[in-house]
Order: C-alpha cells, then sequence, then structure tokens
C-alpha cells in the first residue's frame, strides 16, 4: 500500500525539521547585519535535534511506503537518519569553534551541512531509482561547496573541483546503470526491478547494470578503486567538513548500497534472516573483491602519510573496507555488523578529527610533527586521541574491537574464510600506523613545550566521543539489539 | 572463453547494440592506430601551430568568462523550472483545488526565500 503525499506527512517529520531550519537559516542568514554571529550554529543544533528526536517518535518495525512508493519509512531508514543527524549534531559542535572556519559566514556553511543531511535522509529511505538518483545528488552538490568553502584557500578550491570531477563521472556511470535497469524492466520501483529480474533477464545487461551502479555507491563509501578523491578532499577541506565526511555520507552510502542490492539484485532467502542472490552475476563475490582491495590499500598507503588529515583518509577508506566484508554476506547478521560499526565508527573517527581540529587550533598546523609532545602539553587531548586510535586500529576493551568481533564472527560464520584472514592481516599493519601518532604524541620531545589550553567546551566534547568508546566496548547490548531490530526493510 | 560464450545469449535484442559497439571500438582505436603505423610523418612550424581556419590565430583560445554569466544562467535555470512546473499546475487549477493551491504556495514560497537571498547577495546586479 502506498501512502499519498498528504498521508506521508506525517512519516517525513524529520525532513520537514530539516527543510524549515534551511529555510530559517537561509532568512536569518538575509536579515542579520552581523555575519560571524554563532546565532546559525545554535539555530542549526536546534534543527538536528529536532530531527533525531522526530525520527525517534515512532516505533521501526511499523514500515510504510511513502510518497507513492518514492521513500520507505522502515526501521533500516530510521536507524540512518538517527545516525547521520547524531554526526551532522557532532560536526555542528566542532565546526562553531574551529579556527578555521573563524572569520567566515557560518550561516552558508550549516545551510550546506544541513542540505546534506536532508540528502541523507532521503537516500537511506529511498525506494525508486529516480528518488535515489536525486537524493544522491543532494548529497553530493552541497558537499563540493563545503570542501571549497575555504574561498581563496589553493587547497580547499583543489579538493572542491576534484570531488566534483570524480563526483559527476561516477554518477554519470551510475545513471547509465539506472537506466540499462529501467530499459529492462520498465519501472522505477526498486522492489518492482527486483521481481523482474528474478524472473530471468539477459546476463550481459544484468552485469553491466550490478557493476555501473556499484561504480556511483563506491564512490560514495570511498571504496578502493573509486577513492582516488577522498585523500585530496579529506586534506583540503576544512577539518570538521573532512570530519563530516569521512563519517556520515559514508553511512548514508553504506545504506544505499544495502537497500539497492538486497532488493534488485536478491532476494529473501527460505531461511530466516538470509538472502539469496537472484542474478546470473555473483555481485556478493565482486564485493568481497573489492572489500579485500579496500582495506589493503587503504592501510598500505595510509603507512607513508605524514599528514594527519590524509592518514585518517586513508585509514577511513580502510575501514570502508571493513565494513563491506559484512555487505557480502547475504545475511542479516552481517548487515547488523555493519549497522553497529557505522555507530562505533561515528564515535571514534569523529574524535579523532575532532582532536586534530583542537591541535591545528594550537599550531596551525597537521603533520604528524605538529603532534610531538602532545601527551605533555595537552594531556587530556592526546589520552582521548589515543583512545580513538587504539579503537580504530580494534584493540580490547575499546569500541572498534567490539565492531571488528560483529563483523568476523559473521564472515566466518558464513564461511568466507579468505576475507577474515585479509582483513586479520590489515588490523596488523593498521596498528603501525596509528601507533606512529601515539608515539610521537607521548615518546617524542616537543620542540615546543608550551602548553596548549583546552576549553572546557572542547573538554566536554572530547568526554562526550570518548566516553561512548570506552562503555560501548563493555556495554554494548543497547546499540547490538538497536542494530538487530533495525535490519528490516522494507519490500513491497 | 568458451565457457563466457556459453553465457551470450545471441538471441538477444541488445545484442546488435554489443556488435555495433565492439565494431565502433575496432574502428575508431583501428584507424588511429593505422594513421600512425603508416601515415607519413612531417613536422614543422607550422603543423605545430593552432589551427583556426587557415588564418594565424588571433587571440589566445582559453579567454576568461565572467562568473556573473554563471549566476544568472543558474538563476535562469530555477526560475525556468519554476515555470514548467507552475504551467500543468495552472491547467488542472480547478481540478486540484485549494490543497494544490497550498501545496503550490509552498513550492514558489520555498523559491522565494532564494529569490530574496541572491536578492540581497547582489547576484541580480551586474556590476
Amino acid at each position: 500500500m502506498f501512502l499519498g503525499n498528504l498521508g506521508s506527512l506525517p512519516y517525513f517529520l524529520p525532513e520537514l525539521a530539516v527543510t524549515a531550519t534551511i529555510l530559517l537559516l537561509v532568512a536569518l542568514h538575509v536579515v542579520s547585519k552581523r555575519k560571524t554571529t554563532s546565532a546559525p550554529g545554535f539555530l542549526a543544533l536546534l534543527g538536528v535535534g529536532a530531527a533525531i528526536l522526530l525520527s525517534g517518535v515512532s516505533a521501526p518495525g511499523s514500515g510504510k511506503a511513502i510518497f507513492e512508493g518514492m521513500a520507505a519509512y522502515d526501521g533500516f531508514a530510521i536507524f540512518f537518519k538517527v545516525l547521520t543527524a547524531f554526526a551532522t549534531l557532532v560536526v555542528i559542535l566542532m565546526s562553531m569553534d574551529s579556527e578555521e572556519l573563524a572569520g567566515r559566514s557560518k550561516a552558508e556553511y550549516f545551510i550546506f551541512l544541513l542540505a546534506t543531511l536532508l540528502g541523507m535522509f532521503l537516500l537511506s529511505s529511498a525506494t525508486d531509482i529516480v528518488m535515489l538518483y536525486l537524493s544522491l545528488e543532494l548529497v553530493s552538490i552541497p558537499s563540493y561547496m563545503l570542501a571549497g568553502y575555504m574561498k581563496g584557500k589553493e587547497r580547499s578550491t583543489e579538493a572542491a573541483m576534484k570531488y566534483v570531477v570524480f563526483g559527476a563521472t561516477a554518477s554519470g556511470v551510475m545513471i547509465y546503470g539506472f537506466s540499462l535497469l529501467f530499459g529492462m524492466t520498465g519501472s522505477t520501483q526498486i522492489a518492482e526491478i527486483g521481481r523482474a529480474l528474478a524472473s530471468g533477464k539477459p546476463a550481459l545487461p544484468v552485469v553491466l547494470a550490478a557493476v555501473m551502479v556499484a561504480v556511483g555507491f563506491g564512490y560514495k563509501i570511498a571504496a578502493v578503486p573509486f577513492h582516488m578523491w577522498s585523500p585530496d578532499v579529506y586534506e583540503g577541506a576544512p577539518t570538521p567538513a573532512t570530519a563530516f565526511f569521512s563519517v556520515a555520507p559514508k553511512a548514508a552510502g553504506f545504506a544505499v548500497l544495502v537497500r539497492f542490492y538486497y532488493t534488485v539484485f536478491a532476494g529473501p532467502d527460505a531461511a530466516a534472516g538470509t538472502w539469496r542472490m537472484t542474478s546470473t552475476m555473483d555481485w556478493p563475490l565482486l564485493f568481497a573483491g573489492l572489500s579485500a582491495v579496500t582495506m589493503t590499500v587503504g592501510n598500505l598507503v595510509a603507512v607513508k602519510q605524514n599528514n594527519v588529515k590524509r592518514l585518517l583518509a586513508y585509514s577511513s577508506i580502510a575501514h570502508a573496507g571493513y565494513m563491506l566484508m559484512g555487505f557480502v554476506l547475504l545475511s542479516s547478521a552481517g548487515i547488523e555488523a555493519i549497522l553497529f560499526y557505522l555507530v562505533v565508527y561515528l564515535f571514534m573517527n569523529l574524535g579523532a578529527f575532532y582532536v586534530v581540529v583542537l591541535v591545528r587550533n594550537a599550531t596551525g598546523g597537521e603533520e604528524i610533527s605538529d603532534f610531538t609532545g602532545l601527551g605533555s602539553r595537552a594531556p587530556f587531548a592526546a589520552v582521548a586521541l589515543a583512545i580513538f586510535l587504539f579503537s580504530l586500529t580494534g584493540i580490547p576493551p575499546f569500541s572498534g574491537f567490539i565492531g571488528k568481533v560483529y563483523l568476523f564472527a559473521e564472515v566466518i560464520h558464513r564461511g568466507v574464510y579468505w576475507l577474515a584472514v585479509v582483513a586479520a592481516l590489515n588490523s596488523v599493519v593498521s596498528l603501525y600506523y596509528y601507533a606512529r601518532i601515539v608515539r610521537a604524541m607521548f615518546l617524542q620531545e616537543p620542540k615546543d613545550a608550551s602548553a596548549i589550553p583546552v576549553p572546557a567546551v572542547s573538554g566536554a566534547m572530547l568526554v562526550l566521543l570518548a566516553a561512548p568508546t570506552l562503555i560501548l566496548g563493555v556495554y554494548w547490548e543497547p546499540v547490538a539489539r538497536f542494530a538487530h531490530a533495525s535490519v528490516r526493510m522494507l519490500a513491497f | 572463453m568458451s565457457a563466457f560464450l556459453a553465457t551470450v545469449n545471441f538471441a538477444s535484442p541488445y545484442f546488435p547494440v554489443l556488435v555495433l559497439l565492439v565494431i565502433a571500438l575496432v574502428m575508431s582505436v583501428g584507424f588511429v592506430l593505422l594513421s600512425q603505423a603508416l601515415g607519413p610523418k612531417r613536422y614543422d612550424r607550422i603543423k605545430y601551430g593552432v589551427y583556426e581556419c587557415g588564418v594565424d590565430p588571433l587571440t589566445p583560445a582559453a579567454v576568461r568568462v565572467s562568473v556573473k554569466f554563471y549566476l544568472l544562467a543558474l538563476l535562469f535555470m530555477l526560475f525556468d523550472l519554476e515555470t514548467t512546473l507552475l504551467y500543468p499546475w495552472a491547467v488542472l487549477f480547478r481540478s486540484l483545488g485549494l490543497f494544490g493551491f497550498i501545496e503550490m504556495a509552498v513550492f514558489v514560497g520555498i523559491l522565494l526565500v532564494g529569490l530574496v537571498y541572491a536578492w540581497k547577495k547582489g547576484a541580480l546586479e551586474w556590476q
């Protein structure tokens, strides 16, 4: 049953809240005389906070097909709405006291941030390829502007330019894949396309379409070989925006990847909680290969980086590789593992980037050499960064370990042993480069030993991000239960 | 290879498209390679020069275009699309009734906020 436009509105409240906030921000920006107030930031916080609360109003499980089948309102979409909105909330807080953005108009920055959030909301719930493409562009286009937000800085402009060129190419290839699917099945509804493909279609166009769509989604999650944009964009963009790119659009990319492939190229299997391929092409094997290559390239290249933002960029590529492992297993436990990993990844990655913002505010640089002696200069921030980095490595008792346990356990349970071996070896490699930063912070003498003051607000932010990283390593059951309840996708 | 060929459906209506694709690819790449291999190679100053209908080039080809044109084109696109949506609504105004009117008012209202923003930012001034 499709709900009409008016009947869908009660299930569209988070999106409406974000839209209203964007319009208010534009109005505020137009009428306000002073361009550097903190009012836009608080307004954006309020809007995103409202969106999170409104996402949680209805219990997941009561799924609805809204807007004549354009989007789904189900547990899966709600999970990603809460996740991406929370990431945006943290990034707004990070942006409010970033030195990089000081003196620039923040209202427009927050408008782009919230427009991206709106796109991610729609992307995680889209069930029609037209809607899907539109929301992917709504995520991408404001992201380009965020990357180039530091007008006049060569690096920032270069980042935006590269992002546009790669993004346009990837979405062009993807929409060609969509057109093949539409040509074969005559429908734009992904559930409809899935049913038509399951009844048997020529193999070659299906393979082409599956690969071409993988290009678009692979670009969004920065999987190798579609990752080339990410280090340059991450380095050139303002650091809070980089933190945002490395978490939120990646999460939304995984949402659409899972929903699309599990609906179009797979169907529910007889055994509960598993899917089976309905296409003649072995796409899980393709993605398993991508996963192995992604984590290996990400980790090996990260070893040689001296710029911490670039290092974290390659590390986030590697983490996309780990999460892809859960995608290829065709089991609900595999998807749950991705969802759980995205939650812990949100806290540890945003946390690591937040310390980079703090160090940049104090030293003006973001090379590993700028982090030397941070252990004595700003002990609190240094310990927090060490927690985030060890959690990213996946060392117990931090939450990153639990996230990896879920992923590895399901990979082994489904019998894909070679992938588990590759991932385990990669985790060892990653320890080396994460530990390099920790070594610089605690074991090397700084050139300038003056203390770096950490404002109380920043300290509170660090606690907000470090506490879940620690607590989810010991008591993770509520998040696991939330992820378990959320793996209910609407196929209508 | 033969195992792959066995999976190809020669009766498919898309098969001629594939054949066309392969022929186009072979011809375009083939002729470039052929002329590279067989053609005479004489290089001089005129050959390296820019071709402009046989006349010596007057100005450099890379002309800087004012960014104002892009702004104007962007705004034109926006309101052109608005008109495209307004026409069918105007035709069906009676049957859509009050609901259609409010829906359109919301849409135009959102665009209006954008117009005010562009105006205040000076995007409509040429100087």
